[in-house]
């Protein structure tokens, strides 16, 4: 695997692929940092990691046709844990050079209704997830 | 949802406007009042899968020049919003060209004057088609 240019990664929800109608997909793992500086650090701060977490970050384009995006992501979802699985590699099913990440994230908001007159209906969200992410790659 | 089913789209929408005479492709004889369909250019990879493209698409409205005050009330009467013989209306009249594209809308009217074709001056119009697809 080369480094890539992103031309289609694959982002499913639920079990949905919606792919078609995401245009950025960015997935965050974070460690906190405990601060374990002493007397003997010579000067300096010293940090071990702490819990981690992790967010997803999507542009979405609105699209409420049959099947479509819309039907999927629904307002009904916001406040519950939904899987998302995103696949990297400009790949549609895990392998050594596209592996899958599988996650459990909070809906935390949802703009069905978005954009100005003549812009294309899009919304950005970041997702927190919850517990832990699992990487796989076959 | 290919780029001559586009094409083919627009041109039957503009067809609604009565007398007005279009065209898919740059024709070798103008017989105005005529509308040409062309393509300007593409935006790739605008969603994952190839779930969208957005097409940028150039309609040309040319009428004669031979009697001016004439040609610009004509061109006046295409350029409207809204009416029988507005060329935004006519266009954006099925949005999806029947499942051509997603979506499209007319942005503008950006230019207005005088083009040459096969050595004959005319008076157009143009108009910026966006196509979602």
């Amino acid at each position: 695997m080369a480094k890539y240019v992103v031309t289609g990664n694959n982002v499913s929800i639920g079990g949905t692929d919606v792919s078609g109608s995401v245009a950025r997909a960015e997935l965050t793992i974070t460690s906190t940092e405990v601060d374990v500086t002493d007397f003997a650090s010579g000067g300096f701060t010293e940090v071990v990691g702490g819990l981690k977490s992790g967010s997803l970050s999507l542009d979405f384009h609105n699209d409420f046709g049959s099947g479509a995006l819309n039907t999927v992501l629904t307002e009904d979802l916001v406040g519950t844990l939904v899987e998302i699985v995103v696949i990297a590699g400009n790949g549609s099913s895990a392998s050594a050079d596209t592996p899958s990440y599988t996650a459990n994230f909070l809906i935390n908001s949802l703009s069905p209704v978005s954009g100005a007159v003549g812009d294309l209906s899009t919304f950005s969200v970041t997702f927190p997830m919850s517990g832990t992410v699992t990487k796989a790659v076959s | 949802m290919t780029i001559a089913a586009i094409r083919e789209g627009i041109a039957t929408n503009l067809r609604t406007v009565s007398g007005l005479r279009v065209f898919e492709e740059i024709p070798d004889q103008v017989a105005p009042p005529a509308a040409i369909v062309s393509l300007n250019s593409i935006q790739y990879h605008q969603a994952f899968a190839g779930g969208l493209n957005i097409y940028s698409f150039t309609v040309r409205v040319i009428v004669g020049r031979a009697a001016e005050r004439q040609a610009q009330r004509y061109l006046d009467l295409y350029s409207e919003p809204t009416g029988d013989s507005s060329c935004k209306s006519a266009i954006e009249s099925n949005r999806t060209l029947s499942g051509a594209c997603q979506d499209l809308i007319v942005e503008s009217m950006p230019n207005i004057g005088s083009i040459t074709v096969n050595e004959s001056d005319y008076l157009a119009a143009e108009f910026a088609v966006t196509v979602y697809a």
